[in-house]
C-alpha cells in the first residue's frame, strides 16, 4: 500500500534530488485517479524502476506519456509510453535532504 | 528530521531505487559503444564457426557453448541497433546529415541480418557501417579520427577519434 522509494540520479532536479526519499501509494484507489502532473514510479523492460511526471495520456490506449524535470532527461520519446500495468505507485510524499 | 530518520533506515534495511535518469550519461553520445557491440557479433560468427569445425558437435558442452555464442551475437546486434537508434534520433539534426538517414536504414538492415545468420560477410558490412556513422558523427564535433586495427580479436580495423 505505501513504500518508501529513494531517489537516483538528476533528471527529476531541482525537484527531486538525488538521495531524496518518496513516499509511493500503491494502492489501486489512488492509481486509477492518476492524472497529468502526478509524480510515479514505473517499471521499464531496459532500465528498471524509474521516477517520472506524467504529462499527458494516450486518449485511445490511457497510457501515460512521462518527462523528467531537465531537458536532458529521458522521456516518453526514447522510453515510450507507460502502461498502467508497469505503473508501481504514485508519489504522494517527498523527503528532501535540503 | 523525517529525511534522517529515513536515511538512518536506509543505511540499515537499503530502500528500493527509482531512478531519475537523463541520458546516460546526460547529453553524452559517443558510437563507440556501437562499434564494440559490432565487433562482439563479428567474434561470435567466428567463435560459432571454429566450434562448427569441432568433431564432437552431438554433446552437451556442443550445444551449451553454440547457445551461448548465439545469445550474445544476438544481444550486441541489438545493442548496436539500439546505440545508432538513439545516436540517431536524439542527437542529429533533421536534414543536416541527409546520408546519415540513409545509413542509418542500412545499419538497421544489416543488424537484423547478423541476427538472422551467422554470415560473417553480413557481420563486416555490420561493422564497416557502424564505422562510416561513426566517421561522420566525429566530424559533426569537428573531431578528426582515425583508423587502426581493433587489439583484441576479431581485430577489424576500427574508426577511432585521434583526440
Amino acid at each position: 500500500m505505501l513504500r518508501i522509494i529513494k531517489v537516483t540520479g538528476d533528471s527529476m532536479s531541482p525537484d527531486f534530488q538525488e538521495g531524496d526519499f518518496v513516499l509511493l501509494a500503491t494502492a489501486p484507489f489512488f492509481l486509477k485517479r492518476l492524472k497529468v502532473g502526478d509524480t510515479i514510479v514505473f517499471q521499464h523492460k531496459l532500465y528498471g524502476t524509474l521516477i517520472k511526471r506524467i504529462v499527458s495520456f494516450d486518449p485511445e490506449t490511457a497510457e501515460a506519456y512521462i518527462e523528467g524535470t531537465r531537458p536532458d532527461s529521458l522521456d516518453s520519446r526514447r522510453l515510450g509510453t507507460i502502461r498502467r500495468e508497469n505503473i508501481r505507485g504514485k508519489v504522494i510524499a517527498h523527503f528532501s535532504k535540503t | 528530521m523525517i529525511y534522517q530518520i529515513l536515511s538512518k533506515l536506509d543505511e540499515k534495511y537499503h530502500f528500493e531505487q527509482a531512478q531519475a535518469h537523463c541520458d546516460i550519461p546526460c547529453g553524452i553520445y559517443d558510437p563507440s559503444s556501437a562499434q564494440i557491440a559490432a565487433l562482439t557479433v563479428v567474434r561470435m560468427m567466428d567463435l560459432m564457426a571454429d566450434l562448427a569445425k569441432g568433431e564432437s558437435k552431438n554433446n552437451v558442452d556442443f550445444h551449451n557453448s553454440m547457445d551461448r555464442y548465439i545469445t550474445v551475437k544476438e544481444e550486441h546486434a541489438e545493442k548496436a541497433k539500439q546505440e545508432i537508434r538513439i545516436i540517431w534520433g536524439d542527437y542529429f539534426k533533421k536534414d543536416k546529415h541527409p546520408n546519415v538517414d540513409e545509413l542509418v536504414h542500412k545499419i538497421m538492415q544489416l543488424g537484423s541480418k547478423v541476427r538472422q545468420t551467422a554470415d560473417r560477410e553480413a557481420g563486416l558490412a555490420f561493422v564497416a557501417a557502424i564505422n562510416e556513422f561513426a566517421e561522420i558523427f566525429w566530424k559533426t564535433k569537428d573531431v578528426k579520427t582515425k583508423k587502426a586495427k581493433a587489439p583484441y580479436a576479431p581485430a577489424l580495423e576500427m574508426v577511432y577519434p585521434d583526440l
